[in-house]
């Protein structure tokens, strides 16, 4: 009955996860790969802007996002299952705190990071905000009371 | 209670069920999607135009220097022209077209530098380019040339779901005891343009207030006024594409079917055409069965051709919301 009654906006939101689940694999296998090469190559041996860049970020900053990206891949698809069974703690509640993960990512990454390496403050970060801030508003407030579960 | 009759328009009828469809659009999942496939569209379009021009702008600030405002302007005009000029089909062998605004000043904020690169860069250029490059902000010019073509085929996503739906769940016959189908048809088309008119009007000031920050130097007031009127051109724009899916859903039962349909017609008009035109010439005259044969117009140098422009998309959008009615009218609920 639960199933029947769910939104379409919901459905739509729990469809969103699943993509964003995909990207964000994609991320995290290129994040590896990085951190792979420097098996084959320390960073500290390449003379790159880019490497450069990644270096003087610092490793403590790297794992931090590295631990919010890969925390944000495992909430995103249990949120979205929970958005399609409208459970209030695995979809509203994990939802928002996937929104909130990646509010801070965003912010994190355009404050410490160069803009040779994606930081600092441009279109991208605009498009990488929308979607945590429409599930923000939305999860509160349109479908604040769709969650009966 | 008495019933109304057919045909009766109520404006607080299609004040109220348009309100009620705006919020339903979110709920229901088509305003969702609309609203991120529209501004990732958007935004990555804005990314691809600003980001060499901003990438220069970082140099000048790495080396410590000023930023050299011709060098930006240079730049962004050898980025922009040939968008510009591929997108409206000008090109060298292109008929010379004489416009009254060659003969204005160009805005005096503009004046020396642009004028200067004019004469320099391009002997001969050809009015419309001349206009959206050195008389209007050239990068707000190409991306909305470029949100022009893109948002047609966006659309669909909206708009496609307008009494479709309710036709094949049977709920409109629940409405139709309370109000006529003409308010519930014309309601639904102006709350989807409402909210499309919400989602452009949101984007094209984001992508505005970021040119004003990041790369400032275009005055505030010629951003902000041609960043207006863009966006009252697009939201025109979007009437008669809105329409044809306000017919399509009447018709077809399934809200998919609606979908496909519209995309298949919005984007294979087009298609069709320029394919068409290469075994026969006037082929190319389909595709002024939508607006897709005289949108570009809507940013052509003459007020008084991008004024009527909006009008004949305007006039689109009342024939086909006529055609789409007339067939709600008649169907089985």
């Amino acid at each position: 009955m639960s199933e029947e009654k769910r939104p379409g906006g919901l459905t739509a939101l729990a469809v969103l996860n699943f993509v964003f689940t995909a990207i964000y694999v994609f991320s995290i296998l290129s994040m590896i790969t990085l951190f792979g090469l420097q098996l084959v190559k320390p960073f500290h041996e390449i003379d790159a802007p880019h490497y450069e860049a990644i270096r003087n970020v610092g490793k403590p900053i790297l794992i931090t996002i590295f631990s919010i990206v890969v925390i944000s891949t495992i909430i995103l698809p249990i949120s979205g299952v929970g958005f399609l069974k409208q459970k209030r703690f695995l979809g509203r509640t994990l939802g928002n705190a996937y929104a909130i993960l990646v509010i801070v990512n965003v912010v994190l990454t355009g404050v410490m990071f160069d803009p040779k390496i994606g930081g600092g403050f441009s279109i991208g970060t605009i498009t990488g905000i929308i979607y945590p801030m429409l599930l923000l508003i939305l999860l509160n407030t349109t479908f604040k009371e769709d969650f009966i579960n | 209670m008495k019933q109304m009759k057919p045909g009766t328009l109520d404006y607080r009828h299609i004040c109220l069920i348009s309100i009620y469809w705006i919020r339903y659009v979110i709920q229901g999942g088509p305003g969702l999607v609309f609203i991120m496939v529209a501004s990732i569209f958007s935004f990555t379009v804005a990314q691809t135009v600003l980001t060499p021009v901003e990438m220069l702008m970082d140099q000048h600030a790495e080396k410590g220097s000023e930023i050299n405002r011709d060098q930006c302007v240079t730049a962004i005009i050898k980025l922009v022209r040939p968008i510009i000029r591929w997108a409206l089909d000008i090109n060298d062998e292109s008929p010379p077209i004489t416009f009254t605004v060659m003969e204005r000043p160009i805005a005096p904020e503009l004046a020396t530098t642009h004028k200067q690169l004019a004469i320099q860069r391009d002997p001969c250029p050809d009015p419309w380019t001349t206009f959206l490059i050195y008389q209007r902000p050239a990068l707000l010019s190409v991306i909305f040339l470029v949100l022009i073509f893109g948002m047609p085929l966006l659309i669909p996503f909206l708009a496609f779901n307008q009494t479709s739906g309710d036709i094949q769940n049977k709920n409109l016959r629940y409405l139709l005891l309370r109000t006529t189908r003409l308010n519930i048809f014309l309601g639904r088309f102006v709350g989807t343009a409402i909210f499309s008119m919400l989602v452009i009007g949101t984007i094209v000031a984001a992508i505005t207030w970021y040119i004003n920050i990041k790369i400032p130097i275009y005055p505030l007031s010629s951003l902000v006024s041609w960043a207006l009127y863009g966006y009252v051109i697009l939201a025109i724009l979007v009437f008669p594409y809105i329409s044809v899916c306000s017919w399509i859903s009447a018709v077809v039962d399934s809200p998919l079917l609606s979908l496909v349909l519209a995309q298949l017609i919005i984007g294979g008009i087009p298609l069709f055409a320029f394919i068409a035109h290469f075994i026969w010439k006037p082929a190319t005259n389909i595709k002024f069965l939508l607006p897709w044969g005289l949108q570009n117009h809507l940013l052509h140098p003459e007020l008084i051709h991008s004024v009527g422009t909006m009008a004949s998309c305007l006039l689109y959008t009342i024939a086909l919301l006529s055609l789409g009615y007339r067939h709600f009218e008649n169907r089985d609920l």
